[in-house]
């Protein structure tokens, strides 16, 4: 017996020597790992700045509170205390028990954010008895501006399971599953999520069984590393102005630097409060959003696709000259042209009579460009067109482009496969693509980015959101090649431009004023038809439901004479005649940019003694003889006041 | 030992001076450091405090040791009386405990008597002993190596295993059966019977986890055959023990330095895990030092039974030895891994009155076994007067 004793002893000592002696260092490993306890510390998100450093998306402090997952916890229990401290009604109970019941294992919930202070520190102080209840501070996302910059920023939300799906390979699969965390869900948020995000940190602490925290470590700390900052080309002011004077109306504003193509606004709306989506939209909420005729969830800058009616004309004369028509050849306007089986009519009823190409575009004349677009044909305009800027999708960063369509012999060719009978262009198309109809499609960032590249006279400009990221610039927009437009032809085309706004009997003469001295505006106005007319028998939308009613479009660019911004409007069902509804926007967002320019400033604060030449305007063109020269033109009073948004009816309506 | 070679004359044994100076001091000193550990042990695990484990346990051990020498003086002819009577008592006690016991920790092992409230089967550890060791003391060694006359100790053990394990209490129920198996043996079984009942019982053994035991002792078991499998659940003691045995090395953590028992990873670490705070705070060395103190204790108890002329004494004292050896290795097995977990401390070690009483009953047989080893006991009534 004593033998069976001293083996049973011998047995283990010789576990022990296993245990202790080959195997220790599993095991101390493993002791560690139940002693120490690495919490993740979310990184702050990168902060969202304007050109000028005005933040645009940032974090505020957040008084959250959390359940972790445990064993023996019950959930239902839990709540029930919680619901006394602080409000928990029975839609959000039931969905918080889903959320808890799905979690992992000692993955914290969070029951509560943005709770009051009070809240925080009633919770606070009975967290010790709630077993699984931590109260803590985090970050949030808010946006200041709310929808201003909702399309372009976009916002943060939950990670939802097909985030996660789709990060797999993420390195950072900690910090998605971290409760307090939100991902980049549209815009700049998403599209420079993972810089935005920064590294996640941690706090060493020492943890008991039930993982109370023992003692802290802070020099076991890992800090976590902020997210990168990302500046944009935006410029707050413009944008707020440019969300504000859209007012209840449907569509976009862009306007442009057309010195280096840095996007100072992109504006779609209405819009919407990107807050709300952080926090979570409620069901009713987000379907309130989804369903409504507006669409503000839509990016209209980027994605919405309209036909640029007469905002096209500048393009068709480039392409005309380009092709060697004379601008000086003339074609009477008698309100109405017959071809290939049908009348073709000007919007003027009773027609221009004898035009140039300058007094076409001054007047937005038709059938001048009905006829100058059947000259030079379709493969003529869609290469102008695509000079342009229009037919392609830009790289500013974030998605959401839709390229729309630039419509040529080969298109045609190509879109009618099935279809050999319709792969020949019909002369009988040519005409409306010559006024912007047709299939011609195109987005606001595409007007803006013509306006642009048309005021810059020179570069092919490319648009620029993103300036730069954790301090590193991006590339500019002006670091491009030349238009194959000769200047003297873009100059003729400024010309007739600078007429539309500045001559009295231009088509947006009364809505272009700016009211800033000699800083004046040129620009187009278009409208894009929603519907037939032909059984119509009036074009005046007054009458018409909203949804009838034409997109009424405008761009612009000023000084005319020194251009420094170009602006591009859209109003959806704006009705009649760009000079309506998208003119007197584009004035307004217009002002706000040239005050804000130093030297715009100084110039309209200390005129120039004399006035200078017209060069710009009448003076590059040889021959060419503007009957109104712009010089002509009364300057309005210099007043900073805004002047009222949409003017009384305009006779005539032009568009 | 010195003073046994004078000690010839009759009734000079029996003067409680002599029976004073023939108590096994060394062996008492061995269980005083074992003991003396342990308070060491629950002095570091309740965050170096006296409170509220280490002082009590040091005071019962002062009780319990006072004791212990009081019964070593106690007449072996005396224990031989009363062997029956103990073992009776124990028996009626365990009966009582089933029908009005306190259900405790889901297992019904307490009994209240008035402000007394103990657990029977305890007493019952030693009554078996006792009882056997009585039941052999007048049977002829034919008749102890294979007779129908084995259907009474087998009656004597199976009875009181068979009430406690019904508790259920299936630590206890194992440290009744096996040392009344060992004295069986020690008796001189049929070397054919043993293996036949290692065999039968090997068999019964499935059938007997899948069949008779609760739930949780099922689960105690299987998880004890994959801990992995489980870590958070059954599972968990074992790893976490394992964890702390493993983590403390060669020279251990260092005094009050056992983050698995002072951070609470290590489950019931004032009782039966004790073994694993020391491992973790004073690693192998430690350990291997506290086996060697319980080697050297069953190693004098044994040799305490051997030197005993009476047949009783003999294997009462082999008898309670096994019963300390067992409890020793299967607590032993238990933190280290090798055994399921079943509600056995680590005697002397682990906080906690009962067991430690049982064990110093016990030893108080055993020096009472030493010091009256040269004791005649005889059947008969009469000469014990």
């Amino acid at each position: 017996m004593g033998g069976l004793a001293g083996a049973g002893l011998l047995a283990l000592g010789g576990r022990l020597a296993q245990l202790q002696l080959i195997e220790a260092a599993r095991y101390q490993k493993l002791s560690a790992g139940n002693q120490f306890n690495y919490r993740l510390v979310p990184p702050p998100r990168g902060l969202i700045l304007d050109r000028n450093g005005v933040a645009l998306a940032s974090n505020r402090p957040n008084f959250r509170l959390m359940v972790t997952k445990d064993a023996d916890m019950d959930p239902e229990a839990t709540l029930d205390d919680l619901s006394k401290l602080v409000p928990i009604d029975p839609a959000r109970r039931s969905r918080l028990l889903k959320d808890i019941a799905r979690a992992p294992k000692k993955a914290p919930v969070a029951v509560m954010e943005d709770m009051t202070w009070e809240e925080f520190s009633r919770v606070n102080i009975r967290a010790p008895e709630l077993p699984g209840v931590t109260a803590d501070m985090g970050e949030v996302r808010v946006y200041p501006f709310g929808g201003a910059f909702a399309h372009v920023i976009g916002y943060v939300s939950k990670v939802s399971d097909r985030d996660l799906e789709k990060a797999k390979d993420d390195p950072d699969q900690e910090l998605l599953h971290h409760p307090g965390f939100r991902i980049g869900k549209q815009g700049v948020e998403k599209a420079l999520d993972r810089e935005l995000r920064g590294r996640p940190g941690a706090t060493k602490a020492e943890v008991d069984a039930q993982g109370r925290v023992v003692r802290l470590d802070p020099e076991g700390d890992i800090p976590a590393t902020p997210g990168k900052e990302v500046r944009l080309t935006l410029d707050a002011d413009i944008q707020n102005r440019a969300l504000e004077v859209m007012g209840e109306e449907s569509g976009a504003i862009v306007v442009m630097d057309v010195r280096n193509g840095d996007l100072l606004a992109m504006v779609s709306a209405p819009s919407f409060d990107a807050n709300r989506f952080v926090k979570g939209l409620s069901g009713p909420e987000y379907k309130a959003l989804a369903e409504y005729e507006r669409k503000p969830l839509l990016d209209k800058a980027l994605s919405g696709n309209f036909p640029p009616g007469s905002t096209f004309k500048p393009t068709v004369g480039l392409a005309a000259l380009t092709a060697g028509i004379d601008p000086e050849v003339r074609v009477a306007c008698g309100g109405s042209w017959y071809y290939g089986g049908r009348t073709w009519r000007c919007w003027q009823k009773n027609g221009h009579g004898s035009q140039n190409l300058h007094e076409a575009i001054k007047n937005s004349c038709d059938i001048y460009f009905y006829q100058t677009a059947l000259k030079i044909g379709p493969d003529a305009i869609a290469s102008a067109a695509r000079a342009m800027g229009f037919g392609e999708t830009f790289d500013i960063g974030i998605p959401g482009q839709r390229k729309g369509l630039v419509p040529d012999r080969e298109w045609k060719k190509r879109a009618n496969k099935k279809n050999p009978a319709n792969q020949i262009w019909f002369p009988g198309e040519t005409p409306s693509y010559g006024i912007g109809q047709g299939a011609l499609s195109v987005n606001a960032l595409q007007l803006a980015v013509m306006t642009a590249r048309l005021a810059n006279g020179k570069k092919a400009l490319n648009p620029r959101l993103i300036k730069s990221v954790g301090g590193k610039e991006e590339p500019s927009g002006a670091a491009v090649p030349d238009l194959p437009f000769t200047a003297e032809h873009l100059n003729y085309v400024r010309g007739g431009m600078a007429a539309v706004a500045n001559d009295v009997r231009g088509t947006a003469y009364r809505q272009s004023q700016l009211g800033l001295g000699d800083v004046q505006m040129a620009g187009k106005t278009g409208t894009a038809q929603v519907r037939s007319y032909d059984k119509v028998a009036s074009r005046k939308s007054d009458s018409v439901a909203w949804k009838l009613k034409d997109h009424n479009l405008f761009v612009a660019f000023a000084p005319y004479d020194d251009p420094r911004y170009a602006v591009a409007v859209i109003v959806e069902h704006g009705g009649l005649g760009g000079a309506t509804a998208g003119a007197p926007r584009a004035r307004e967002v217009m002002r706000v940019a040239l005050l804000k320019d130093p030297e715009i400033r100084a110039r309209i604060e200390h005129p120039a003694p004399l006035p200078e030449e017209p060069v710009e305007v009448d003076g590059a063109v040889e021959g060419a003889a503007p009957e109104d020269p712009v010089i002509d033109v009364p300057p309005a009073a210099p007043t900073e006041q805004a002047a009222p948004l949409v003017p009384a009816p305009t006779p005539g309506v032009p568009r | 030992m010195t003073l046994s070679g004078g000690l010839s004359r009759p009734g000079e044994r029996d003067r409680p001076i002599i029976k004073f100076m023939e108590i096994d001091w060394t062996l008492c000193l061995v269980l005083a450091l074992i003991a003396g550990a342990g308070a060491l042990m629950l002095f570091s695990i309740a965050g170096a405090s006296w409170e509220p484990w280490a002082d009590k346990h040091l005071l019962r051990f002062g009780i319990y040791f006072v004791m212990m020498i009081i019964l070593a003086m106690v007449d072996l002819r005396v224990w031989f009386t009363m062997a029956y009577p103990i073992y009776g008592i124990a028996l009626l006690l365990l009966v009582a405990v089933e029908l009005v016991g306190d259900v405790s920790l889901g297992a019904q092992r307490w009994l209240q008597l008035g402000p007394v409230r103990f657990q029977p089967s305890e007493i019952m550890k030693i009554g078996v002993v006792l009882a056997l060791a009585r039941y052999y003391h007048g049977l002829s060694a034919d008749s102890a190596r294979l007779s129908w006359k084995l259907l009474i100790p087998a009656g004597l053990i199976g009875v009181p295993t068979l009430l406690v394990a019904h508790q259920p209490d299936l630590g206890t129920a194992v440290l009744i059966a096996l040392p009344g198996l060992a004295v069986m043996v020690l008796a001189g079984l049929s070397l054919r019977l043993i293996i036949a009942g290692i065999v039968a019982g090997l068999a019964a053994l499935p059938p007997f986890i899948f069949f008779v035991l609760h739930d949780y002792q099922r689960n105690r078991i299987l998880t004890f055959m994959d801990p992995e499998k489980d870590p958070s659940g059954n599972g968990y003691h074992i790893m976490q023990s394992k964890i702390a045995l493993g983590s403390g090395g060669l020279l251990g953590k260092g005094f009050g330095l056992g983050s698995q028992s002072q951070l609470n990873f290590l489950p019931e670490k004032q009782t039966d895990f004790i073994f694993a705070t020391l491992a973790e705070e004073f690693g192998f060395v430690g350990c291997v030092s506290v086996l060697f103190l319980y080697g050297v204790a069953i190693f004098m108890a044994l040799r305490i039974a051997s030197i005993s002329h009476s047949h009783f004494g003999r294997l009462a004292a082999a008898g309670v030895t096994a019963t300390f050896a067992l409890y020793v290795l299967i607590n032993g097995a238990m933190v280290m891994g090798m055994a399921p977990v079943v509600g056995v401390p680590m005697p002397m070690l682990s906080y906690g009155g009962t067991v430690m009483l049982t064990v110093m009953v016990g030893f108080g047989l055993v020096q009472a076994v030493r010091v009256h080893r040269y004791t005649e006991v005889t059947s008969g009534k009469g000469s014990l007067m």
